[in-house]
């Protein structure tokens, strides 16, 4: 039992070496990502696009290689601390991509700062996650943001004059987004007449649905994920409430469509990307070795994480290639303009760190998300 | 106290640890620094859960309710006026709390304290049932402080959660909390209570009968547990600055019963150990999910690796120590003595 348990420390100890063995003519670049735990679908979809990227564009000016250190953080605050941490002192890092929600990036993201390494998030659309930072910056527009487009959408193109809203108040993503669209469709002249609460593993929402029926709204926005929505349309259309339901990103998923079934057609969401609203050269490029490589088109988390390399990969480029600084490359990441992405033309506002950028809205049409239109910020 | 040569060899040994502390803090990279304030906020937590567990032997599931509470209540107490009005949107903070505003040892304190009310008035209904029953009620316990603190949005801020909390926890804070708590458990565990802790635990009908009080044991037992988990929290909360109900859900409860468990249930050593070995195991194992070269053999890095990895070496120790590393025996310097001098003999 001994020797086995000390030729198994051994065995240990040369691995360690062999995985922090470097070549020379690298830009290490840290990637902290949940690829185990609750979210573990966004973090592996966002590493597939990271990792069809890295594919398109290894190489960083003057022939160095980009090399990616994925970290798992389950998840999990505590350990995307860790992982950020663990990134800059171990592995130095130039720069780190990561993490996917908002309250994972913000607990890496002090540490980030500290350091001054360059972090830029994919996915995180909370507004305070670059607030008051210097070295977080995002490849994904804020919540406000999306909640304004679906208040202008649901103002200006579907003429609604009341709106009733669906909060999911366990769940900050869909507080934060239904707060950014109450503010700008009161903005905008129309009148909130409901707002309902509900919690995440709630099955039945007939109190939901009878009060809003009694209020007679125009349209019902529902920020929140595809079950919860796709539970709530199905009793929604029983009950015989027939107004269209708008949503956020969450949204987007098959499995929509499967529980949901027809009471989700015509639902109408916001989001990041389109396959079939190719807006640049580099989108078209990328769909289509993302289906070569993976036999299904990219999803939103994919093509943003894709971005968040790209952009990172010009910033390092501009700032020297394989010599640049974390705080010249910083400087570019923030610096961005009219970079065509795959999920559209980004501009980082180099003050916040965040990207302006437009979204998009898709439509459910007989079984299938269909894109609507594009929203200019 | 008596100066004895136990005595002084635990201050030396705690002066020592201080030393160790220093060099970590100088020589150490930020990020094994950070683990070992990881290390030493769990290993607060878990001694406390050991106490009500493995020396009093009521198995409970309470412990991510408690470091909750303290967490919300040191970083309510900690964050300025301007931050929380800017951080609450959905609906104000109630006026009284939003002005309150303090330094980091009173708030860790106050939070210790609010945890240990908790827990004492928690202790009335739940120590009314024992064995399995106990354990489902804790854990209904720790479900709804989740449930409170998603509800009690001009408190808690709801979902959102407190953001930006001022990060004051360093490894000097751990660490002397750390020993504060150990000592005072120790102190507990070896005194007349300790004793008749360990008499419920082993048997509680006996226990009775003997004349010792078993509710206020347990109580006693309980409401030092909530006091230092309570701080744990309140570490935690200023060393990851941001918290949200989802971050004290059942998982750390969870986390905290493999170290004692691993460790040995009753024994504060093995609690130690456990904790070193738990929390440095699992980002030390973070080596097996990278991509790797072996002899030319390329091996792609596999995500969720290292869980595999760490379940099997639990499997290992529980199955070579069915008692945790430790069992129910501590370390004490006069085992250490008599160990040499039966050696010389």
């Amino acid at each position: 039992m001994k020797r086995l348990l000390s030729s198994l420390v051994a065995v240990l100890v040369a691995l360690t070496f062999l995985a922090n063995a470097s070549l020379a003519g690298e830009v290490k670049v840290g990637v902290v990502l949940p690829m185990t735990g609750l979210v573990a679908a966004f973090g592996q979809s966002a590493w597939k696009g990271i990792k069809l990227a890295q594919s398109m564009e290894p190489k960083t000016k003057n022939g160095c290689k980009v090399k990616l250190i994925l970290l798992d953080n389950k998840g999990m605050k505590v350990e995307t601390a860790n992982a950020v941490s663990k990134l800059i002192t171990d592995n130095h890092v130039r720069a780190i991509i990561g993490a996917i929600t908002s309250s994972d990036t913000m607990a890496g993201a002090p540490i980030a700062e500290k350091h001054h390494i360059p972090m830029i998030t994919s996915s995180a659309t909370n507004p305070l996650v670059t607030k008051g930072k210097k070295y977080i910056s995002r490849a994904c527009f804020i919540d406000p943001f999306q909640g304004a487009v679906a208040a202008k959408y649901a103002r200006n193109k579907l003429h609604a004059k009341t709106a009733a809203v669906m909060i999911e108040r366990d769940q900050d993503y869909s507080v934060g987004l239904a707060h950014a669209f109450i503010k700008a469709f009161k903005k905008l002249g129309g009148k909130i007449v409901a707002v309902e609460f509900f919690q995440s593993t709630d099955q039945d929402y007939s109190a939901q649905i009878s009060d809003i029926k009694a209020k007679h709204p125009d349209i019902i926005y529902m920020p929140s994920y595809y079950q919860e929505i796709a539970l709530f349309a199905r009793q929604a259309r029983q009950y015989g409430l027939k107004q269209p339901i708008l949503a956020g990103d969450g949204a987007e998923a098959e499995a929509l469509i499967k529980i949901g079934g027809k009471a989700v057609e015509g639902l109408t969401f916001t989001t990041h990307f389109d396959p079939h609203a190719a807006a640049t050269p580099l989108t078209v490029k990328f769909i289509k070795l993302y289906e070569k490589k993976y036999g299904t088109p990219p999803d939103a988390m994919a093509a943003l994480g894709a971005d968040a390399y790209f952009i990172l990969v010009q910033a390092i480029n501009k700032a020297g290639g394989c010599n640049a600084k974390p705080e010249k490359i910083n400087y570019y990441i923030r610096h961005t303009k009219n970079f065509k992405g795959v999920t559209g033309t980004i501009t980082i506002d180099p003050k916040t760190g965040n990207a302006i950028k437009s979204a998009v809205i898709r439509k459910v049409k007989n079984g299938k998300f269909v894109y609507v239109t594009t929203v200019n910020p | 106290m008596k100066l004895d040569r136990n005595n002084i060899l635990t201050a030396l040994s705690i002066a020592l640890f201080f030393l160790f502390v220093w060099w970590a803090n100088h020589h150490l990279t930020s990020y094994a620094v950070r683990i070992w304030e990881d290390t030493l906020i769990f290993l607060m937590l878990s001694a406390g859960y050991n106490l009500i567990n493995g020396v009093t032997g009521q198995f409970s599931l309470e412990p991510n309710g408690f470091v909750a509470i303290g967490a919300y209540v040191t970083a309510i107490l900690i964050l300025t006026p301007a931050q929380k009005e800017s951080m609450f949107i959905i609906e104000p903070m109630v006026p009284w709390l939003a002005n309150l505003h303090m330094s980091f040892l009173p708030a860790l304190i106050i939070g210790g304290i609010v945890t240990a009310i908790v827990g004492f008035l928690l202790g009335f209904p739940v120590f009314r049932v024992r064995g399995d029953y106990l354990a489902i009620v804790t854990l209904g316990f720790g479900l709804t402080i989740r449930v409170v603190s998603n509800n009690t949005i001009t408190i808690t801020n709801g979902s959102l959660g407190l953001k930006g909390i001022p990060t004051y926890t360093n490894i000097w804070w751990c660490a002397v909390w750390v020993v504060i708590a150990m000592i005072v458990i120790m102190r507990i565990v070896d005194s007349a209570f300790g004793r008749a802790m360990k008499a419920i635990r082993d048997d509680e009908d006996a226990a009775i009968a003997m004349g010792i009080n078993t509710l206020w044991m347990k109580q006693i037992a309980f409401v030092t547990a909530a006091f230092f988990e309570g701080v744990g929290g309140g570490l935690l909360a200023s060393l990851i600055t941001i918290i949200s109900p989802t971050v004290f859900t059942f998982f750390l409860t969870f986390e905290l019963l493999i170290i004692i468990v691993v460790g040995g249930l009753g024994s504060m050593t093995g609690t130690a150990i456990a904790t070193v070995l738990v929390v440095w195991g699992s980002e030390l194992l973070r080596v097996v999910e990278q991509p790797m070269n072996i002899f030319g053999l390329h091996i792609p890095g596999i995500p969720g690796m290292r869980m595999v990895v760490f379940s099997i070496l639990l499997i290992v120790i529980m199955i070579f120590a069915r008692e945790g590393i430790m069992g129910q025996k501590e370390f004490s310097w006069d085992w250490l003595f008599n160990k040499f001098k039966g050696k010389r003999a």
